[in-house]
């Protein structure tokens, strides 16, 4: 099982902060939060990802038990 | 004393608190040009008037409180003003830049800058009003808290004009009247947070100052610039970061985008993520405990959050505090956080500061050099100890003097976070390297605005190489120009965010943005010839960045973005030149050896700054010699001649 979580203004504007799903490959983790929110899965794309709170790409695989995250875009302060 | 441009009243007032007199102080077209206004033009009136042995809490400091010409003007986010002077915490130059509205009414009293100099024996506030001055008996309003003082002050000038004034004020807590060495100003809820200022303000006794009146001033060609001004309101309102991440998260939002990036300082900048940082991070402030956003007069960002304490709507904390009151001390308490940042604010104490002021303290107890029981992660006590901390009781009363005295006295330099005296800001600089830099070679001390910010490029809104230093030297040189010409004018620094074009930050997995992000740091050899001949740059730069046509609008002076870079390079250097009258040169370009000797990840060497060798590019970009002071040529390039004649002088002495 893997958690998604969603940060920034993302996860503002659906409500959606986490979703558990059996996956192994990032790509198909968009489609999750897509049917979740009901936003496309293209917006998901757009995401800065981590796994396990590292920098990541969307052709990385997972594993059971690792935590993934998605950034909508941020700036400064 | 009259001026032939737009935006400004062409008056500065100077006012002697120990003979209680006022006088207009000279200040010509030809310094308006040159300096614009803000931090620049304090810097100049500083430079001139400050002797180079001044004690920062004597009468002979200077306070001076500057708009710039964008300041009422209709410019977006264009309430700032700027409040400048040797600070406690530093000893050389500092510049504090502040929202709320004293900018506004003090144009509106007839004024561009305000000079303030000597002491009152007695506590004592200034009304300022339609361009005369009265001093007034503080002695009933000493001790109170920010808010309530303005309170009172919004009574007083109701009772002695019969009716209710609109005014604008700036007023110190308790820690400023206590000499707290990072007391700030008050001006509504919003700070001049860095430097000292409130300390200054109180060495002199001075409480309050209110400004207000009916003056208007002109800009040069309104119709053009009320045509520029709609434009850019709506650039900054489509703008992801400006229209919507501020808008919706404030700064707050960025501390889980620093956790992933490993630049959440923790446990005073010993590792740069947080386990809890969940519970104190922007979405939950925004999900839990905001209940509303203020802005500023003009703005059309409004990034402040409103929270609620005690039945009360408060200002919420900024991103510096979450951060440092979270990470930084182990509290994972976001209700700790939100009173601390209101307690703070009425006590008129930097969050910045205090925080990893505090953070020392813990660390140095722990570590058995200051018995102070002070522990990491034990929060319960913090709100008595701000308190102790602003009336200086206890150990609040060495907690008041900063991390680096304390350092000093108990010894663990190398973990009392802080460049020339002044506490870094929430972002762990080994994972921003760039920022390092800036942190350390920043003017006022460790600043992260004043250094250039350049995490906004290495994680924040791009990601170009957080570890590589290639390239950051010369990138720090024009963002740091950039952002002080745009001070200078009066404008909040925000609006400089939104410089990246929109498709760069909503598609950062683009092939475009990664090329971008991959090209930025090779850039180096063009940004050094706009460094070196910014005057080639004779155009606008249109919608990303309206600053200098708006300079053109609203004063009538000639302008481009070359120089308006030019401009900036010119404010950076005068301020950096004066430092060194004050003894400022390359030693003090530092920092703690905790962020430049020890890796942040084990094992792992890119993790830290490499500090030296950025410094020697810095330099060089800049047109400063090896030890890091402004030479004659680079002066004399930049319009400073009269400090060129100066070094002859010296040198001939």
């Amino acid at each position: 099982m893997v958690l998604i979580k969603l940060f920034g203004t993302l996860r503002l504007k659906t409500g959606c902060k986490h979703a558990t799903a059996e996956i192994t490959h990032v790509k198909e983790a968009c489609d999750i939060l897509a049917a979740k929110t009901g936003l496309s899965p293209k917006e998901f794309k757009k995401c800065v990802i981590a796994i396990n709170g590292k920098p990541s790409n969307f052709h990385a695989s997972l594993q059971d038990g690792d935590e993934l995250a998605f950034f909508s875009p941020s700036g400064g302060g | 004393m009259a001026t032939k441009y737009g935006g400004y009243t062409g008056k500065v007032l100077l006012i002697d608190l120990t003979s209680t007199t006022a006088k207009l102080y000279p200040w010509s077209d030809q310094e308006r040009k040159r300096y614009i206004g803000g931090k620049t033009m304090a810097a100049k009136i500083l430079g001139d008037q400050l002797p180079k042995d001044t004690d920062p809490l004597s009468e002979e400091n200077m306070l001076v409180i500057t708009t710039g010409p964008f300041t009422g003007s209709g410019v977006p986010s264009s309430s700032r003003f700027n409040i400048s002077t040797l600070s406690p915490q530093t000893g050389i130059l500092t510049s504090s830049n502040c929202g709320g509205n004293f900018g506004y009414y003090l144009k509106k009293a007839g004024f561009d800058a305000l000079i303030i100099k000597g002491r009152s024996e007695k506590p004592v506030w200034l009304e300022i009003y339609n361009q005369s001055v009265t001093v007034h008996s503080a002695s009933k309003l000493w001790g109170m808290h920010t808010s309530k003082v303005q309170e009172t002050l919004d009574e007083k000038l109701k009772t002695t004009n019969g009716k209710h004034r609109k005014s604008g004020k700036i007023v110190i807590g308790p820690a400023g009247e206590n000499l707290v060495r990072y007391a700030c100003i008050a001006s509504n809820e919003r700070l001049a947070g860095r430097g000292g200022t409130g300390a200054v303000m109180g060495s002199k006794n001075l409480k309050a100052v209110t400004a207000s009146g009916t003056h208007t001033v002109k800009v040069h060609d309104k119709k053009a610039l009320d045509k520029l001004n709609r434009k850019w309101f709506r650039y900054l309102k489509k703008h992801p970061l400006t229209g919507d991440q501020l808008p919706r998260l404030g700064t707050a939002g960025l501390v889980s985008t620093m956790q992933m990036r490993g630049q959440l300082a923790t446990r005073n900048y010993q590792y740069g993520q947080f386990n809890d940082y969940e519970k104190v991070n922007g979405e939950t402030l925004a999900e839990t405990f905001h209940i509303g956003n203020k802005g500023c007069l003009s703005c059309p960002i409004k990034c402040a959050r409103t929270v609620e304490i005690d039945g009360k709507a408060v200002k919420g904390p900024e991103l510096e505090t979450l951060g440092l009151l979270g990470g930084g001390i182990l509290n994972n308490d976001m209700n700790h956080i939100l009173r601390w940042n209101y307690e703070l604010d009425e006590l008129g104490m930097d969050t910045i500061s205090a925080a990893n002021t505090i953070a020392y303290a813990m660390e140095a107890n722990e570590k058995g050099l200051w018995d102070n029981d002070l522990q990491f992660g034990q929060v319960s006590e913090i709100s008595q100890l701000w308190e102790d901390i602003a009336l200086r009781r206890g150990i609040g009363d060495e907690l008041a003097n900063g991390s680096k005295w304390l350092s000093e006295k108990y010894g663990g330099k190398e973990f009392a976070i802080h460049s020339k005296g002044m506490e870094l800001a929430a972002y762990e600089p080994r994972r921003t390297v760039g920022l390092g830099l800036g942190y350390a070679v920043s003017n006022r001390g460790g600043c992260h605005l004043n250094g250039g910010y350049m995490v906004l490029l290495e994680g924040l809104s791009m990601n170009v190489d957080q570890q590589n230093p290639h390239g950051k030297p010369d990138l720090t040189v024009i963002f740091q120009d950039l952002m002080e010409a745009t001070s200078a004018c009066g404008q909040c620094l925000f609006t400089t965010y939104a410089f990246f074009p929109p498709p760069l930050i909503r598609n950062p997995n683009s092939w475009y943005t990664k090329a971008f992000c991959k090209a930025v740091p090779h850039l180096g050899p063009v940004l050094r010839l706009v460094n070196k001949f910014p005057e080639m740059l004779c155009f606008h730069l249109p919608v990303i960045f309206n600053q200098s046509k708006a300079l053109n609008l609203v004063t009538g002076m000639p302008s481009s973005f070359g120089r308006f870079i030019k401009a900036g390079k010119r404010g950076y250097t005068l301020e950096r030149y004066i430092n060194t009258g004050f003894g400022i040169s390359r030693k003090d370009d530092s920092l703690p050896e905790r962020l430049t000797r020890i890796p942040q990840i084990e094992g792992d060497e890119t993790t830290k700054v490499p500090l030296e060798k950025m410094k020697n590019v810095y330099y060089a970009a800049r047109g400063w010699s090896h030890d890091g002071i402004p030479t004659a040529k680079t002066l004399q390039k930049l319009g400073l001649s009269e400090l060129t004649k100066q070094i002859n002088q010296e040198s001939e002495t």
